[in-house]
């Protein structure tokens, strides 16, 4: 039999190649659509398409040979079309998202006199397939990403949050944040963070915080906050220092949680109701905390011990009401004259006690002198006089604090006993 | 590095221009032919841009707001590039009901159908124009996307090249309500092959 060059070279491409006309007979058939129709070339060249392939739309196929005859290109059908030209199985076992080879079929010219095409299909089911499996995972992502979306909505509606610049101005704030400390969202942004701080008092926090988070590490605690109508508000914070790829802090995020209820709550748990000097109770935790953990920035203080001279005779001259005004006067004096650091509680009845830290004994009378002189100077009511005596020791490292107390009561006894009106060490 | 210099002077435009309607009325006589349907195309419009631009001069030639069946083709030779047939949704389905003779055709069937119409206004386009530039090109089988007004081109896909040209018309077949803009885009390498191309039948006409 004589070789058609031609026909082996067809034949050993690995698509389909036909040679029809615009009737519609095949002339051509290779070994390709032989093996995947299951149609040999003998049973179909010389016949109808349509006899094999009544489905096929004829109609367009006409109008695409005659697209090809009449400009000299290709033409084509949609690649990602669902309707196979000739549909063929596809015997891929280990996916089954097709199960029909998906094909590009092309229409290009023959031999233009005898209105003759050739139709060339490809089998492009492995790029087909990478394209469904891509857009699943785009349509997986998309899903994620609405969630996220929701997320971000959910949290931005129910979270304080906010974003500020290394230098501490504001980037970005949460809807919730904005509601609560009653500022539009456009006023703040730009704004540096001292817009939210209480003035004064906090100082040593702040200092606190920005070494922390400047180290590039995670700070939490309380603040006092104010809203834009100046309210005081207590918040949990945690900020969190944003590191660049190089490991500097580019900027921070914090979240902050409202605790005002809860410290309100507590400060009229340990909140002496009448003078708002801390109570007993309180007092007594935080002296028995530190001579229990015995930490050396805590143990250096001075004990003061001060009681109302002659108070019983005050409340029994004036009444109550005005002896109640002589222990806010003295409280408040006392608040006045000493230190923030300084703790000051009512000890029970006219007797309040001070803890002066980081002085020693001398400078603790000099202080306490100084009290002492205010509040003889302070007229109760504007005409009752008042004075004060005063019990001063230092705690002594290790020692029982009771011994302590001991001591400072004895000293208080002394200046009683010498003459009241005046501070005496031990 | 050689720069390119991709400026077109005025005989070349003229020149270009002159091409164009030419290869649009063969475009117009083999649509009716083909597609049994008789249209209008608009003088060519053609501009050399950058290609950061490209998105921005596609979307001011159509309503944003509408989702779009966006084929595009590839052609390559001398003078390479890319041709790309926007139709809105509505247009898609008149010509889908035309060209399948169906009343409500289906996705598969108004893809196929702007495929064809794509495929025979960018054969006859292109080939014409390069015809008549004694050049000859290849076509590559065109792919369909049902889009969005934005996703038609990416500002950032485009970026890497420096100039583009786009030459565009409209198509408009009244009588079935079917109308679309086309697009030949070409690109640096290719807009210099062009001019060279054009120099040359210019040399060739005018001597």
């Amino acid at each position: 039999m004589e070789i058609k060059y031609p026909d082996v070279l067809l034949d050993s491409l690995e698509n389909g190649h036909m040679i029809i006309d615009d009737k519609f007979i095949v002339s051509y058939w290779n070994r390709w659509l032989a093996i995947n129709t299951q149609i040999s070339k003998e049973e179909i060249i010389g016949k109808k398409l349509d006899e094999f392939y009544p489905n096929i739309n004829y109609k367009v196929l006409y109008r695409k040979i005659k697209t090809a005859l009449l400009i000299n290109t290709p033409s084509f059908y949609d690649t990602n079309s669902n309707v196979k030209f000739i549909p063929m199985n596809r015997n891929k076992v280990t996916t089954s998202s097709l199960m029909l080879m998906q094909q590009q079929v092309t229409i290009s010219p023959y031999i233009a006199c005898e209105n003759k095409v050739m139709v060339s299909i490809y089998d492009i089911s492995e790029l087909f397939e990478a394209k469904l499996s891509l857009k699943k995972e785009i349509e997986k992502v998309n899903k994620l990403n609405d969630k996220l979306e929701a997320d971000q909505e959910i949290i931005d509606r129910n979270i304080m949050m906010m974003r500020t610049s290394f230098d501490g101005v504001i980037i970005d704030v949460s809807t919730f944040f904005c509601q609560f400390f009653e500022f539009k969202k456009d006023f703040i942004l730009g704004k540096n963070i001292s817009t939210f701080k209480q003035d004064g008092g906090f100082s040593a926090t702040y200092k606190e915080l920005w070494e922390t988070i400047r180290n590039k590490k995670c700070w939490s605690g309380e603040l006092k906050l104010k809203t834009y109508k100046g309210e005081e508000k207590w918040v949990q914070s945690r900020i969190t220092p944003i590191l660049d790829i190089d490991g500097e802090v580019l900027e921070f995020s914090a979240v902050y949680h409202d605790i005002t209820n809860e410290k309100l709550l507590e400060e009229l748990y340990i909140t002496d109701p009448l003078t708002k000097l801390y109570n007993r109770a309180h007092f007594d935790e935080v002296v028995n905390f530190i001579v229990k953990h015995q930490r050396k920035t805590d143990t250096d203080f001075v004990l003061v011990i001060t009681d109302i001279d002659h108070f019983k005779s005050i409340n029994d001259t004036y009444g109550h009401q005005i002896g109640d005004e002589a222990l806010v006067s003295v409280a408040n004096t006392l608040k006045d004259s000493l230190r923030e650091d300084d703790l000051i509680a009512r000890w029970g009845g006219e007797e309040f006690v001070i803890m002066l830290k980081n002085v020693t004994l001398d400078e603790a009378k000099t202080i306490i002198e100084k009290v002492r002189a205010s509040v003889e100077k302070n007229k109760i009511n504007g005409t009752i006089n008042a004075t004060a005596s005063f019990g001063i020791t230092k705690y002594i490292l290790g020692e029982d604090i009771k011994k302590t107390f001991k001591r400072v009561d004895d000293a208080l006894y002394e200046a009683k006993k010498s003459g009241r009106n005046r501070a005496v060490l031990k | 590095m050689e720069v390119l210099n991709l400026e077109f002077n005025e005989d070349q435009i003229d020149a270009l221009r002159e091409f164009m309607n030419v290869s649009i009325g063969a475009a117009t006589a083999n649509l009716a032919n083909l597609l049994d349907a008789f249209g209008t195309m608009h003088i060519p419009k053609i501009e050399i841009c950058n290609s950061s631009e490209l998105s921005q001069k596609i979307e001011s030639t159509i309503d944003i707001g509408s989702m779009y069946y966006a084929t595009k083709q590839l052609f390559t030779g001398k003078f390479g590039g890319e041709c790309m047939f926007i139709i809105s949704e509505e247009s898609a389905r008149n010509l889908g009901r035309h060209l399948y003779n169906a009343t409500t055709p289906s996705r598969d069937d108004i893809s196929d159908a702007v495929i064809e119409l794509t495929n025979i206004l960018t054969s006859t386009i292109v080939s014409r124009l390069t015809q008549e530039l004694d050049t000859q090109v290849q076509f590559f089988v065109p792919s369909s996307q049902f889009i969005d007004a934005h996703s038609i081109v990416n500002s950032e896909d485009v970026a890497d090249y420096s100039k583009i040209i786009i030459i565009s018309t409209i198509l408009d077949f009244k009588d079935q309500k079917i109308n679309g803009n086309i697009y030949i885009l070409t690109k640096d390498e290719a807009i210099k092959s062009l001019k060279i191309l054009i120099d040359k039948k210019i040399e060739e006409i005018y001597g």
